[in-house]
Parts: C-alpha cells; sequence; structure tokens
C-alpha cells in the first residue's frame, strides 16, 4: 500500500493551495482529483478554436509586481509563475437604483478614482465614501492580522491597531453603511459586489464585504493570460517539483480509520496510507458517504444541522465564443452587471426561479486580455445564481435544454434591450452550465460552489475565530469554500494554505 | 491613527464581537445531532446524467444487409433509465479482444426517447481496417454485455449557434446522428429544419433507407436526398456531394449550416467544396474526424520517425508498465495494446478525456486533431490518442472509470 505524509483528496484552489503548503514544509504529498485535469472550478474546457475560462470573473488580491495582494505573494511563495493581466475597471451596472431612477454606472479601480468618480454620479458623497474605505482597510488588515495566527489574534493587538474592526465586526453591510451615513444611491452603486459573496446586504457581514471589495478596488483586481486552468496546472507541476504525486480520474471513495483518527483514503486506483489527509469537499459530503457514521463527532453532526443545507449560490453561466471582436460588436466593459434592481434584498429573492430571475453578469474577456480568443474573435459570458434548487430538483431529462435555453434566452434579451449589445448574429461556440453542471464537474452540493451561506451566526469572522473547535475529526481537514474563508477563488487559496498551516502545526505537536 | 465614526455603533459593539464565538457556538450547540445526508436531488440529476459507466447488454441486432451493418439494441442491465442524450452525440463503447482493451466512439441511432426505456441503439459498419468493428460485428450477439460510456460530443442542433435550416452531409454509416436528429425532430424534442444529403454507392446499400423515408412521411422538416456513386436512378441524386448539390437542396437567401459526418476520404472531399461555398466558420460543423492516417504525411512531422518502434513506459497511479509503441500509431494504441484501462473517447484529439502528462520524450500531434489546452501544451501535457511517439516515452496516464 502507498504511504504518503499528506493525502489531498480534491484538486480545487484550496486542494492545490494545501498541497503546495505541505510539500514546501517538506512533506510527501499525493493529490488526488476525482476528473482528468486540476483546478475544480479553476480550469478550462474548449470547443472548436475557443478555449474558455468557466468561472472567474477577476481574481482580486493580484495586484501588481511593485504593490502585491494576497495571492500575488501566495503564488511567488509557491514559487508559482502566472501570466497576469489587469482588469482596468471594477464594473459597470445598468439597473435602477433604489429611489426607481434607472442607473447606468461605470466604476473604476484604485480608490481614488473610485471615490471620484461616485462623487460624479452621487454629489456630496465624497465625506462618507472616504470615510468607507479608510474603514475597509483598517478591517481588512485587521482580519489579516487575526488570520495570520490560526490558534487566535492577540485582542489587545486588535484594540490597539484595528479597533473598528471590532466595532463593526458583527454588523451587516447595510447597518454600517447607515450609520456612517452614505448616501442611498451611493450604498446602491456599493451593492453591487454582494452576487460575489452569495448574500443580501442585509445578511452580509461587512467584515466578509470589506476582504474582497478593498481588495477588488485597492489593488485592482487581474485575470490569467490562458484562463484559470493556467494557474491550476501551474501549481500541479509546481508540486511535481517538489516531489509531490498527483493521480487523476481517481475519486475517494471512504477515508480510513485508526481508532478516531484518519488514516489514509480508499480511492477508485487503490488505497493509500496517510499521516494527514486534507479533503476539498464539502463536509456534508464527507460525513454523509465518505466515512463511518460513529467516527463523526458530535459536534459536527450540530454544525452540519445548524446550516441546515442552506447553501450559497447555485451556478448558472453561458459562455459564448464570437466571431466578431469586442470593438465590431460595440462592447466596451470587461464586465456589466445587470439586474432588475439594485435593492440586494429585492433581488436575491427574484433570484429564486428562471421565471423570476432579472439578474446576470456579463463578460467580455477580450477587455482586459488581448489574447482571450483568436484574432478577429471575441469570448463572453453571462453568469447568474440560483438561490432555491426548485426549477432544477425535479425537472424531466427531456425539458433540461428547454430550461437551460429559456434562461439564456433572457441573458440575450437582455444585453441587447439594456446594453444595446446584440450577440445573436454571431455565435461561433455555445455551452450552457446548470446547477447540475456545477454539481457534476465539483461535486458540490446542488451545484452551489459558494459553500454554506455566510451569513449571521456562520459568517466568515465566526469561523475564523473558531478554527480549534470545528476541525474535529483527528487527520481529517475539510477545505474549500465552505471553510473559513467563503467562497472565491483567493479566500480558497487562503482556506487551503491555513488550514494546511494549522494541520502542520497540530501534527508537529503530537495533537494533529 | 484616524478614528472612524460608526454612529450608533459604539464600544459596546466590541464585547459582542468577542463574543462571536459564543453566538455560533450556542447555535451549534441547541442544533439536533442528526445523521448526514450526502444526497441532493441536483447532485443525483447530475449523475443520471453523466454516470461514470452504464453497464448495458445487447437485447436484439438488426442486420442491414444490403448495407454491411448491424444495428445493436443496448438495454440498461440495472433495468434503469439510460443516460439522456441529444441527437447526434456518441457513446464510447469499451471493448476487450485478447488482451488489448480498446474503445470506440458510435453516434447513438436512436431518439433520445429510448432512453426512458432504457435503451439507446448504435449501428456499426463493416469496414476493411476497422480492426474493432469487424471484431464487434463478429462478436457481438443478444445477450453480450457492454460497458459504455454517458453521451458525449458536442455534435447536435445548438439554436443559439446553428442556423434554423440544417444540410446534413452524411456518409456510410455517417447517416447515424442524422437518423437519431431526424428521430428527435419527428419526436418534437428538437425543433429545426434537417434536410440530409446522404451519399451511398447504390440504391441496395443504402442504410437506413425504410426509416428515413417513414420519419420524411410524417415529418415535414425532414427531408432526405440520396446522392448514389455508382448507379443512376430516377429519384435520386448521382454523383458526389458538391458544393452545387448543397446550393440545390439549401434555402435560399437565408442563412444555413452545413453538417458533415462521413468517413475521412469523404471529409477531406466535402470540405473542399464547403470551402467554396463561402460560409461563416460558424455554420460547418463537422463529426469527430477520428484517429489520423499517415500520420508521417502531416506538415511538421519529423521523417525520420515513420517506421520506428519505440519503447512506452505508462505510469498510472502506483503502478508502471513498460511496452512497444509504434511511430505510425497514436499512444493511446500502444497502452491499449498493453491491456491498460486508460481512459479514452472521442479518439480524435478533442474531448481531451485520456489527457496524460510526458514525463520525459517526445511526441508529435498533428495540428488537425490537437484539441488541447493552452496551458497543457505548455506544461508537457498530451492527449495520447492525437499524439504520436518520436522518442522512447515515459507517460503518466490517469485512472479509468470504465473498471
Amino acid at each position: 500500500m502507498p504511504k504518503y505524509d499528506v493525502v489531498v483528496v480534491g484538486s480545487g484552489c484550496a486542494g492545490l493551495a494545501a498541497s503546495l503548503e505541505c510539500a514546501l514544509a517538506g512533506k510527501k504529498v499525493l493529490l488526488i482529483e476525482q476528473h482528468n485535469i486540476p483546478g475544480g472550478c479553476a480550469t478550462s474546457f474548449r470547443r472548436g478554436r475557443f478555449e474558455f475560462e468557466p468561472s472567474l470573473h477577476e481574481m482580486c488580491g493580484v495586484g501588481t509586481p511593485e504593490n502585491p495582494g494576497s495571492v500575488r505573494r501566495q503564488m511567488e511563495r509557491y514559487g508559482v509563475k502566472i501570466d497576469w493581466c489587469p482588469v482596468e475597471d471594477c464594473f459597470r451596472i445598468i439597473s435602477k437604483f433604489s429611489d426607481g431612477s434607472p442607473m447606468d454606472v461605470t466604476m473604476p479601480a484604485g480608490v481614488d478614482n473610485f471615490i471620484n468618480k461616485m462623487e460624479e454620479y452621487v454629489p456630496g458623497s465624497r465625506p462618507s465614501v472616504t470615510e468607507l474605505f479608510e474603514l475597509l482597510d483598517e478591517v481588512d488588515k485587521g482580519i489579516n492580522y487575526a488570520g495570520k495566527d490560526p490558534n487566535g489574534a492577540d485582542v489587545k493587538v486588535l484594540i490597539q491597531n484595528y479597533p473598528n474592526l471590532l466595532r463593526v465586526g458583527i454588523y451587516n453591510c447595510k447597518a454600517v453603511f447607515d450609520a456612517m451615513h452614505i448616501p442611498q444611491k451611493a450604498q446602491d452603486i456599493l451593492y453591487t459586489y454582494w452576487s460575489y459573496l452569495g448574500v443580501d446586504m442585509e445578511k452580509l457581514s461587512f467584515v466578509h464585504y470589506c476582504c474582497m471589495v478593498n481588495n477588488y478596488i485597492r489593488l485592482g483586481a487581474a485575470i490569467p493570460t490562458h484562463t484559470s486552468h493556467e494557474i491550476s496546472v501551474a501549481m500541479v507541476e509546481r508540486l511535481r517539483e517538489l516531489g509531490g504525486d498527483a493521480w487523476f480520474n481517481c475519486r475517494a471513495k471512504r477515508f480510513l480509520f485508526r481508532g478516531n483518527r484518519c488514516c489514509g483514503v480508499e480511492t477508485t486506483m487503490g488505497t493509500v496510507e496517510a499521516e494527514l489527509v486534507f479533503a476539498n469537499i464539502n463536509p456534508d459530503i464527507i460525513y454523509g458517504k465518505m466515512m463511518p457514521s460513529d467516527r463523526i463527532p458530535l459536534r459536527e453532526k450540530k454544525l452540519s444541522a445548524a446550516r441546515n443545507r442552506q447553501f450559497g449560490a447555485r451556478m448558472f453561466t453561458a459562455y459564448f465564443g464570437l466571431n466578431k471582436t469586442a470593438e465590431e460588436l460595440g462592447i466596451h466593459d470587461y464586465s456589466i452587471f445587470l439586474s432588475g434592481t439594485c435593492d440586494s434584498v429585492k433581488e436575491y429573492k427574484s433570484m429564486e426561479r428562471v421565471d423570476t430571475n432579472e439578474f446576470s453578469i456579463f463578460l467580455c474577456y477580450n477587455i482586459a486580455n488581448p489574447q482571450a480568443s483568436p484574432e478577429g474573435t471575441s469570448m463572453v459570458s453571462f453568469t447568474t445564481m440560483f438561490h432555491t434548487t426548485e426549477d432544477w430538483d425535479d425537472l424531466p431529462m427531456e425539458q433540461y435544454v428547454a430550461l437551460k435555453e429559456k434562461m439564456t434566452d433572457k441573458f440575450l434579451d437582455t444585453l441587447k434591450e439594456k446594453a444595446g449589445i446584440d450577440i445573436r448574429p454571431y455565435i461561433e461556440e455555445v455551452s450552457i452550465a446548470s446547477p447540475w453542471t456545477f454539481a457534476r464537474y465539483l461535486g458540490v452540493p446542488e451545484g452551489s460552489v459558494y459553500g454554506y451561506l455566510t451569513q449571521d451566526w456562520d459568517d466568515i469572522i465566526s469561523r475564523s475565530m473558531m478554527i480549534d473547535k470545528d476541525y474535529a475529526v483527528p487527520g481529517l481537514y475539510p477545505i474549500g469554500t465552505s471553510g473559513i474563508r467563503g467562497d472565491g477563488y483567493s479566500s480558497a487559496y487562503q482556506c487551503g494554505s491555513l488550514i494546511a498551516e494549522t494541520a502542520l502545526q497540530r501534527l508537529a505537536g503530537g495533537n494533529a | 491613527m484616524m478614528k472612524v465614526q460608526v454612529g450608533k455603533i459604539g464600544i459596546l459593539d466590541m464585547l459582542r464581537f468577542k463574543n462571536l464565538p459564543l453566538r455560533r457556538e450556542k447555535v451549534i450547540r441547541n442544533a439536533p445531532a442528526a445523521e448526514i445526508s450526502a444526497h441532493f436531488k441536483i447532485n443525483d440529476n447530475a449523475a443520471a446524467l453523466h454516470p461514470d459507466f452504464q453497464e448495458m447488454v445487447i437485447s436484439d441486432i438488426i442486420d442491414h444487409e444490403g448495407a454491411g451493418a448491424k444495428s445493436y439494441i443496448l438495454s440498461r442491465k440495472d433495468g434503469q433509465n439510460a443516460a439522456w442524450f441529444r441527437a447526434g452525440q456518441y457513446l464510447s463503447v469499451s471493448m476487450q479482444f485478447g488482451d488489448s482493451r480498446i474503445t470506440r466512439p458510435y453516434s447513438i441511432s436512436c431518439s433520445p426517447l429510448w432512453t426512458k426505456d432504457g435503451k439507446y441503439a448504435i449501428t456499426i459498419r463493416k469496414n476493411p481496417n476497422g480492426f474493432a468493428a469487424d471484431k464487434a460485428l463478429h462478436s457481438w450477439k443478444v445477450g453480450t454485455t457492454l460497458k459504455v460510456s454517458d453521451p458525449q460530443g458536442s455534435f447536435y442542433y445548438d439554436k443559439f449557434r446553428d442556423a434554423p435550416h440544417v444540410i446534413a452531409l452524411a456518409g456510410g454509416s455517417g447517416i447515424t446522428p442524422f437518423l437519431s436528429m431526424a428521430y428527435a425532430i419527428r419526436d418534437g424534442l428538437e425543433d429545426f429544419d434537417l434536410t440530409i444529403l446522404f451519399g451511398s454507392r447504390d440504391e441496395d446499400s443504402i442504410l437506413f433507407k425504410k426509416e428515413l423515408d417513414d420519419i420524411a412521411a410524417v415529418c415535414p422538416k425532414v427531408k432526405v436526398v440520396h446522392v448514389l456513386s455508382e448507379q443512376k436512378k430516377k429519384g435520386y441524386e448521382n454523383g458526389f456531394i458538391t458544393a452545387k448539390l448543397i446550393q440545390k437542396y439549401a434555402p435560399e437567401n437565408e442563412p444555413y449550416s452545413v453538417f458533415l459526418c462521413g468517413p475521412e476520404a469523404m471529409y477531406r472531399f466535402a470540405a473542399k467544396e464547403i470551402d467554396t461555398l463561402g460560409l461563416e466558420r460558424k455554420y460547418v460543423r463537422r463529426e469527430l474526424l477520428g484517429v489520423t492516417k499517415q500520420v508521417w504525411e502531416q506538415p511538421g512531422y519529423p521523417a525520420e520517425c515513420k517506421g520506428q518502434t519505440f519503447r512506452l513506459t505508462v505510469r498510472q497511479a502506483d503502478r508502471e508498465t513498460v511496452c512497444d509503441a509504434s511511430a505510425d500509431e497514436p499512444i493511446l494504441v500502444a497502452i491499449e495494446r498493453a491491456g491498460i484501462a486508460a481512459p479514452s473517447r472521442c479518439r480524435s484529439g478533442e474531448c481531451g478525456w485520456c489527457r496524460s502528462k510526458l514525463i520525459s520524450g517526445s511526441a508529435f500531434t498533428p495540428e488537425e486533431t490537437d484539441g488541447r489546452r493552452f496551458a497543457d501544451k505548455e506544461h508537457g501535457y498530451l492527449h495520447p490518442c492525437a499524439a504520436f511517439p518520436t522518442s522512447d516515452i515515459v507517460l503518466e496516464v490517469p485512472g479509468s472509470y470504465m473498471e
């Protein structure tokens, strides 16, 4: 039976980060992946002459070589080279302000640019929005400080250096924005990012919002030149260089135990022994079918029940390869948020069914990356999410394609109507991914790529403060978007890295 | 440091912040200790649509004698529905002949509605160079068990991409995906106009003639034009499928799509004809090209390799196998001859299911079947179904779920 120090099950972003973290610590690592390609969401697929990016809109935390963000630093530390393309603007949003007036605003990256533009759109917003950015930065730094030491932060340091983190830490975004007297129209614009976190602004923890938005706007976002597959495959190759192995098309069937301690994995390609096992898998799947029930600690069962299968966004994306350039098609923005209202509570509610869903994010990759598709062509996608499973649970097979087409028709019609961009005649390649598709490729519950809802008692700050209690199965560490950092590429990389560090420390202390 | 005045939010919040873990712990403590289920309907649907493999039994065989072909009716062994498919898709069928474990892609030739009875039909035609086809035609009997993949491929009608009128060019057993599309139109599962230009040698060798005529009789959206290469007869076109013939049956003054499925020789001929029509690239779609024959004739091929035999080391998980690999055949063929269960589906370089890591050595992938991702090329991955060895090779291959 092959023996490794560490087995990582699942090569999603968190799994890749955990693998490299352990390999750099000198451990002999085996990474197993149920598909024939690595990355989970961070992958690509080909149709005709196009190679599509399936999920990454913008990577936050990249920054520039002079002013690197967390992701760039993490990749540099791993020795993984990525060819980044900066995304110049933050977003354009075409919607309605909460007072019903039409909204069509384009926000640039960079704090000063963002504040100046906001003042243009919402005169008088400058003081409160400026204050907000100072707060965002302080909170973000505070969280990074707290997150660096997985065993808990020093409260004295927090009080001294990041007092506002403690002041706002328990509030949702709306409460903080209101308390800061940010004009409603400016709030409407600031809400745009909520969809990347999967809960509306009355449920979304302000701290969670800070971590993402501060990174996006302050550092600017980026995408890899050759899709996120480039990142994943580069990470796998680095793992091999460091002496690790990677087995593809290899599925973990069961986690093995010696007493209460996980000691290996039974896979479709044989059984492997290990001192530490990381599972880039949703805990409900691990506990529900991959280990004996009597090895599941009581608290983990209760945690699962408390979360009650409330998952974040179930994804839906339509990808198009077009036989005209972005310029020829009149596309000038990298991302356009198209929504019926910018009231995130109403918007969230509308995203229950295909018939009511008016939300989409339209992306044109070529705007940020001239190499995104062959010369004379362009590549675009639409993404929306579903907050219920109603349309997708009992859908008969023969109606599946029609439902995907219905949602996609809405995307194309909305883009034409609201942004005046008609791409229909130029579609050379198309692929449509529904929650079924994401469930198939990622194995995630219900095709949700966001893990459990990060809200109220289970927001990321509360999770981060309880690492010592949440990882209760000796030797087995679930990682990924259901973990401490919630959803998103950079969050998943951080989660994999942090939990690996924690596990390695515990192992060194004889307490893994 | 500046102090942000967050209005009503005050110093008491610090205490609440500190107590966040307590609040969370309380919620967890008060939850019931229920058994955890890993079942989710969406995931079950996804699994039904894309099973790892399907075990099928041949429940009936139809002999198309004049056409030198047989249709095999496959029934799910477990009595479940067969995985749903889009008309035009194929199954990768796994077979073992002697020590060789091989796969072949076969287009599904029935209506998607058959899946509700747990069934598919596939059709195999006699082929002078067809190792697998001949073996299958001789050895498959009613009762033979086969493992097949989930339905694969993107050779189907898509309303966003394709014109509402499709001119299908079919040669020989290349009719099968179009027969399935015709059934799907008849059954209300697809909605487009389908004109099939079907090339056969003579009237007697037309595959599925009755089936096609029957559909066309009840379904005005489907039209079939038989093109006979070796016989002149009233009611039939004569010769090959040319640009002129396509224009004769294509709608005037509106866009149409051309779909192409047939043997390699027909591809090459038809591709040249289609070029003269000046169609936009998006309106021309072809089914899988198959394995490159005579790779040494491809541009860029290192001529000195032709006819050589190299040493191939295959790593799969913790196992290693060493075998010979002919420079004239795709690496996948050598892997299969060695009896290694490696993944493969399209066998045309496109789908990437066989994607493997070249640890050492070199290989040649013809441009026309190079379906690799950009980063894969950079990092030394290849698709063994479309890559030919040009030196001794060490290759790491993924697992196979067909076992």
